[in-house]
């Protein structure tokens, strides 16, 4: 509901908080990255998900970062089977794959990422 | 996708990891099968590999095969001579001399990072053309980039960028390989692939690299060892 229309029919005035949702055709292509952390010892989702920034910032620099749409989606993340999911773009999945094969270390322990599935939608990841 | 690590250090040649965990954490990963390197020491050495290479695939069911790495040309020659014996032959790049005697050599399978610890490439287009004559694959050395940082990473990465645009232009094999001393250094193939995919290679040419070769390699192999095989292009037929 916009600004001018809303006074002219005395309406309450509603400030919008975010932006419309972009047509389909417009709107970036996703894919979700489901893996499996294999580790020396349980690894805590605030941890893992500095070390992916970490070291997504170290090898593509802040530019890179910027194109990737990159997301490491909290919810998804599940601590028992070690199991989580990035969002991406279309354009730069070999690029998260690629970075994620660098993380070798998280604090004293060692780690190494097993890709389980990449996905259009979180539903086809099941 | 089958995918094949065919560059593994264990600690019985100068890595941290048993033949066990490095078979385990492979077969975890996704891999059809992997190649265990090591440095020839005697033939009682390679008979012991072989029986403790062969209790591992069966407890493990993961194929694994016995490469031996020649460290310098006097190996090289050595190992060349005694080539049916043993599934792969490997020789470790760097030295400019080696890597042409390497490219040059029939015999070898793999050039493992011919761009180790140097400033270039290690590679011209002479020895490109040597390697696609020759079918040595060249290899994309993952541990390469994955111990170094910064400055060093960058350079390792332009010169395997430079290996992969020559080895396009000639027709040479590029081969994927972890090349880890540790099963933690053991990456997933798609991680693998994808690094390759940054490098300059295409996707299907990246997965090629990490199943087709490797297998035209391993059967190229099975065939040399085989009774009937007499000596490059020639065999025994029923």
């Amino acid at each position: 509901m916009d600004n001018a229309r809303s006074e002219g029919f005395g309406v309450i005035w509603m400030k919008r908080e975010r932006p419309k949702i972009l047509l389909p055709s417009l709107r970036e292509k996703e894919r979700y990255v489901k893996f499996k952390v294999i580790s020396e010892e349980p690894i805590q989702y605030s941890d893992l998900e500095s070390a992916i920034w970490n070291s997504f910032l170290d090898f593509y620099g802040e530019l890179g970062v910027s194109e990737l749409s990159l997301w490491i989606i909290k919810n998804l993340w599940d601590e028992k089977e070690q199991v989580g999911v990035i969002k991406c773009n279309n354009k730069s999945v070999e690029k998260v794959l690629a970075g994620l094969g660098l993380i070798s270390r998280l604090g004293d322990s060692r780690i190494i990422f097993k890709i389980l599935k990449v996905s259009g939608t979180i539903k086809g990841l099941k | 996708m089958q995918a094949f690590d065919l560059h593994v250090h264990s600690a019985f040649s100068g890595g941290e990891s048993s033949l066990e965990e490095l078979a385990k954490t492979a077969k975890l990963l996704g891999f059809r099968g992997i190649c265990f390197v090591f440095y020839y020491q005697d033939e009682r050495q390679k008979e012991i590999l072989l029986a403790e290479i062969e209790r591992i695939r069966k407890e493990v069911g993961i194929d694994l095969y016995l490469g031996f790495e020649a460290r310098d040309l006097k190996e090289l020659k050595f190992l060349a001579k005694h080539r049916r014996s043993f599934d792969l032959l490997l020789a470790r790049g760097g030295e400019i001399e080696m890597n042409r005697e390497a490219c040059e050599t029939p015999e070898v399978d793999i050039l493992t990072h011919p761009e180790y610890q140097r400033n270039d490439s290690g590679l011209d287009h002479v020895c490109m053309k040597f390697a696609a004559k020759n079918n040595v694959a060249i290899e994309v050395n993952f541990r390469e980039i994955l111990i170094t940082n910064k400055k060093t990473r960058a350079m390792v990465m332009a010169n395997i960028a430079r290996n992969i645009k020559l080895a396009k232009k000639y027709h040479a094999s590029i081969i994927l390989c972890s090349g880890a001393i540790s099963h933690w250094e053991l990456r997933s193939p798609e991680c693998l692939v994808s690094m390759a995919c940054q490098l300059g290679l295409e996707l299907n040419e990246a997965k090629k690299a990490i199943s087709e070769v490797p297998k035209r390699i391993i059967e190229k192999a099975k065939e040399r060892r085989s009774e009937k095989w007499i000596m490059p292009g020639v065999k025994v037929l029923e």
